[in-house]
């Protein structure tokens, strides 16, 4: 190590004279913050990369007008209600807590469709994946650490907006009353958003796993998505069969568990008006004839069935001869 | 201490055998892990990592058994995989940084060996480029960057000088043996140039279609049986001279390696082969262009395994 007295006599008469230090390679015989070291490390290289922060302007775009989707509404209602002070709005048409996830949906069905896939299939394709796994990483570790991340991104967004709602209506005056109301609304909304994205994240994962082209992987998703719903309508309504089928509908019963955590049941998971005439099919009509074990198995099944794809695709995966 | 050894070790793909009984011991050092390609040097380095199940036998790398404590043998290890495919718009210093975390450094330091370790490889001035605006030679510098950043005891290097002119070839070598000498890193230099391990390493791991052909210190393997080289002009009379000299020589039990009018011997004492070189030529009416020493190489080891 070299150091060298810097010129500026101002800092030296200071006493913090600055200093080139010329540390140059040597060895290191300090800690190691091995395996969860490895995971974090990961992980926050990840969500930086699904956020496109440290990235060229046009990785920023896509991830940024998701959260501005989510958002955005959010800030719109709150600042209707504050600023203009219209009690019509805040009684009217300020959304419940629950209700504002029909806002998520779209940002979160876009971010798992176009954002979600680059996390697993760009390392798969830019040598990333052998080189994690010549780290202490191992597939299990590396695949937990994309989850997280790709969980982590998505709570973002899940959460963040109907926080922001909280927040900004307990300051306005219009929140839950007292702090036990208020906890447990805080509680509902970290379990919320925590349970639509465990599901979101291992469906969109399992797309992601299947493919190196993220074209296909974004077709995956929206097969998933968005195909798992209408297929799920459509026998529900052309077949007539059980309420039970909604198990089939990702989006539908990972909605339908977070309309269990806020206690409210059966909710139109398509954000379709009531119909005045009641012979009229309804979409997610009979979801509230599901028992909340069921809702609750059925969506542990979707994030354990995408888990399973995962690993399967990974436990077989060759990285090279 | 030897740093890798193997009893047995063997890996198939199907009817493919890949690596097969390989028993071989890798002493401290740059050791030069050479074949054609196919021959089973990635396919032995992944199984050094962990990364492949052996079918049968034994591996132990620095003591570990890859495939019981991967992780903890990989928290010792750097790694330079063969393929030259990065994140294109990732700053180098931000991959070499992010490996060296994942590979188990407090973020602090390593964001300084970052960029300390750039240096070392010669990309200091370029270190917050991205790895897209990067040349092959750059890549490459980059990737050993990232495979010694976290301190390593062992580097494995996955044909290094792949891509390389023979200017920045030169100059990768010269890293390579400085990372040994200087910071005391065990190298494992997996290649398909004879010259290039000749060059820079200690010893030396010769694969072929997945049998070892030779294993040991390379100035034991390559310095001894020396020949010499015999360049002749084949004059027209008599016509076939050099088939003549070829033939006696031959005929006398020595190894004799023919191109054109050159032929390589070995298989005798130097002064031996001066004599029997001598006494071929004067009696087959043949005249010398050229006669020098000839050191024996990785080649003659290849070939010696093929006979």
């Amino acid at each position: 190590m070299t150091d060298t007295p810097a010129p500026n006599s101002n800092a030296a008469a200071a006493g913090e004279a600055a200093q080139i230090i010329d540390r140059g390679y040597r060895s290191y015989d300090g800690p190691r913050t091995g395996l969860p070291g490895s995971i974090r490390s990961v992980v926050r290289y990840s969500v930086r990369h699904t956020l496109g922060l440290g990235r060229a302007a046009r990785h920023k775009i896509l991830p940024w007008l998701a959260v501005v989707i989510a958002l955005v509404p959010a800030v719109v209602f709150v600042g209707l209600a504050v600023v203009l002070d219209i009690d019509m709005i805040e009684d009217e048409i300020l959304p419940d807590y629950h209700e504002y996830y029909d806002f998520i949906t779209t940002a979160l069905f876009f971010y798992c469709a176009i954002i979600v896939p680059d996390i697993l299939v760009a390392d798969r394709r830019n040598g990333m994946l052998q080189l994690y796994l010549s780290t202490p990483l191992q597939r299990w570790s590396y695949l937990a650490s994309k989850a997280l991340a790709v969980a982590a991104a998505l709570a973002v967004l899940t959460m963040g907006p109907v926080l922001f709602l909280l927040i900004a209506r307990t300051i306005e005056g219009s929140g839950p009353g007292g702090l036990i109301e208020w906890i447990k609304i805080f509680v509902r909304i970290i379990a919320a958003g925590a349970a639509i994205s465990a599901a979101f994240t291992m469906a969109s994962l399992a797309a992601a796993s299947l493919t190196d082209r993220r074209l296909f992987a974004t077709i995956g998703v929206v097969v998933l998505l968005w195909g798992s719903g209408f297929t799920t309508l459509a026998l529900v309504e052309a077949a007539d069969m059980g309420a039970q089928v909604y198990a089939f509908d990702l989006g539908g019963i990972a909605d339908e568990l977070k309309n269990r955590i806020y206690g409210v049941e059966g909710s139109d998971p398509f954000g379709a008006p009531e119909s005045p005439d009641e012979d009229a099919f309804q979409p997610g009509a009979g979801r509230d004839q599901l028992s909340t074990l069921f809702v609750v198995a059925a969506n542990f099944a979707w994030v354990a069935l995408g888990s399973a794809v995962v690993w399967w695709r990974y436990r077989r995966l060759a990285l090279s001869r | 201490m030897s740093i890798v050894t193997t009893q047995a070790l063997t890996q198939r793909f199907g009817s493919t055998v890949a690596l097969d009984a390989l028993d071989l011991q890798m002493q401290p050092g740059v050791t030069g892990l050479v074949g054609a390609n196919g021959a089973g040097k990635t396919t032995l380095l992944n199984a050094m990592l962990g990364l492949r199940i052996p079918t049968s036998g034994s591996l132990t790398v620095l003591g570990y058994d890859p495939q019981r404590a991967g992780h903890r043998l990989r928290a010792n290890v750097g790694f330079a995989p063969e393929r030259n495919v990065l994140p294109d718009e990732m700053r180098a210093v931000d991959f070499v940084r992010h490996l060296a975390e994942v590979q188990g450094l407090p973020r602090g330091e390593a964001r300084n060996r970052a960029s300390d370790t750039l240096w070392l490889v010669g990309l200091g001035e370029e270190r917050l480029r991205t790895l897209g605006t990067m040349s092959t030679g750059q890549r490459q510098r980059v990737k050993l960057a990232q495979a010694i950043a976290s301190d390593p005891k062992l580097v494995l290097l996955d044909e290094p000088t792949d891509g390389l002119d023979p200017v920045q070839r030169s100059e990768m070598l010269t890293l390579i043996g400085q990372i040994s000498r200087d910071f005391s890193i065990n190298v494992v230099l997996s290649s398909h140039q004879l010259e290039e391990v000749e060059r820079v390493c200690d010893h030396v791991v010769a694969l072929d279609a997945g049998r070892l052909v030779a294993c040991g210190p390379i100035s034991v393997l390559v310095g001894a049986g020396d020949g010499i080289t015999l360049e002749l002009v084949d004059v027209a009379e008599p016509s076939g001279s050099v088939d003549a000299v070829e033939a006696a020589l031959r005929a006398g039990g020595l190894n004799v390696r023919r191109h054109e009018a050159t032929l390589a011997l070995r298989g005798a004492a130097f002064e031996d082969l001066c004599d029997r070189s001598r006494d071929a030529v004067a009696a087959a009416g043949a005249r010398i262009r050229r006669l020098e020493t000839r050191r024996r190489t990785l080649e003659d080891l290849f070939e010696d395994a093929a006979r």
